[in-house]
């Protein structure tokens, strides 16, 4: 329901993925042939002295510091700053506007999610049936959608939540004059236990 | 808005209602991305001060890499397995489809995403007052495509598995869930007393 980019989600979980496998991989073969271990030994010690000449070559000012630690401490700086937005990006898509419409030249309409969500709110909020509804408002493709979560209690029938459920919509429908796409969300949780019953035989 | 807008936004919503976005698995990622940057970071800047380093300066992660032949074969194997087995599970976390305990249900008016424990229940309760037990002596177990109903009948009053069968299938065809469950009834053997 929210704007959750998952395809990145599951990109940046599989590219970490590849790279820890790679790195075994690397060590594996480090690790069982003979050859290559002399190998892995010349190389990064090639590696290691052009990076030192490099070093060398590129001092800061009148210190002995390089100023490729800074360009590295920069991009060091970047990628946190990219991750921490990636981070706070996640569960984003809430939407405090319903409608917005141009009525006339002068002027638009707008409505408030808060119309809808404490309309359906007061319409479910006292059923028995329920332990809790929550109401809320996402954006998906532009549009305004409407979330209702409901926590039932045990052994309602869902047939019965999506009735009732359904027939707040429909008198949501006829007040707002037009239809909200919306979703419902039947969840039952640790508080569903209604108490043992007793039965006399 | 439009009718196939609408179709289009409701397939959107029910995909990703019935699919995990990977979340947990991404965020964690990523801290541990920041933190090993932050680290190296810090270790850059205080060799740039001439401050004793942390746990080791760039220098000695430089040589601790080139000496990887060195060290001995069981550490090197015990941090590849470590490393292959972490890289496989988000490699096999990223690749599946990652599909939550939720079923549609087919309405018109929305769309409809129900908690598999929610049918469960409604099951249970459903199963428990056909066969005249306690709910608590049933249980409902519940895949993508099969619901189980396990039913422990109170001793000396035998269960109709058929009526069970029969009262659990007339529901779930009531409630027009997507995918739909076939049923199985399954009675225990021996009787549970005075339940």
């Amino acid at each position: 329901m929210n704007n959750t980019n998952r395809a990145l989600n599951r990109g940046v979980v599989f590219v970490a993925g590849l790279v820890l496998l790679a790195v075994a991989a690397l060590l594996g073969l480090i690790a069982t042939q003979v050859t290559l271990q002399n190998g892995w030994a010349s190389v990064t010690g090639r590696i290691g002295a052009t990076a030192d000449g490099w070093l060398q070559a590129t001092p800061l000012g009148a210190t002995q510091n390089s100023w490729i630690w800074i360009v590295v401490l920069a991009v060091l700086l970047a990628v946190v700053g990219l991750l921490l937005r990636f981070i706070v990006r996640q569960g984003n898509g809430h939407s405090a506007h319903l409608i917005s419409e141009q009525t006339t030249n002068w002027g638009n309409t707008e409505v408030d999610s808060a119309v809808a969500e404490q309309a359906l709110q007061n319409a479910l909020g006292q059923r028995p049936e329920f332990l809790s509804t929550r109401v809320s408002t996402y954006r998906v493709a532009r549009e305004a959608v409407l979330k209702v979560s409901v926590t039932c209690r045990r052994g309602t029938s869902p047939t019965d939540v999506l009735r009732i459920v359904e027939q707040a919509l429909l008198a949501l429908d006829e007040l707002l004059g037009l239809r909200l796409p919306a979703l419902l969300q039947i969840s039952g949780g640790f508080r569903v236990r209604t108490s043992r019953s007793t039965r006399i035989r | 808005m439009t009718d196939v807008a609408m179709t289009a936004t409701y397939g959107r919503i029910s995909r990703r209602e019935l699919h995990s976005p990977r979340s947990t698995a991404a965020i964690a990622v990523a801290v541990v991305a920041i933190l090993v940057c932050c680290w190296l970071g810090t270790e850059i800047v205080l060799r740039l001060i001439d401050q004793p380093a942390l746990l080791a300066t760039p220098a000695d992660l430089a040589a601790g890499v080139a000496s990887a032949s060195m060290v001995p074969t069981p550490v090197l194997g015990a941090i590849t397995a470590g490393c292959a087995l972490l890289g496989l599970g988000l490699v096999i976390v990223a690749v599946t489809p990652g599909r939550r305990a939720r079923h549609l249900i087919d309405s018109e008016r929305m769309v409809t995403v129900v908690d598999d424990e929610v049918i469960a229940s409604a099951l249970a309760g459903r199963a428990a007052r056909v066969s005249g037990i306690d709910p608590d002596s049933t249980r409902v177990s519940i895949s993508r495509r099969l619901a189980t109903v396990h039913v422990v009948p109170t001793s000396g009053q035998p269960v109709q598995r058929d009526s069970v069968d029969q009262a659990v299938r007339a529901q779930l065809d009531g409630l027009k869930l997507r995918p739909t469950l076939q049923t199985r009834v399954v009675v225990a053997v021996g009787g549970r007393v005075g339940a």
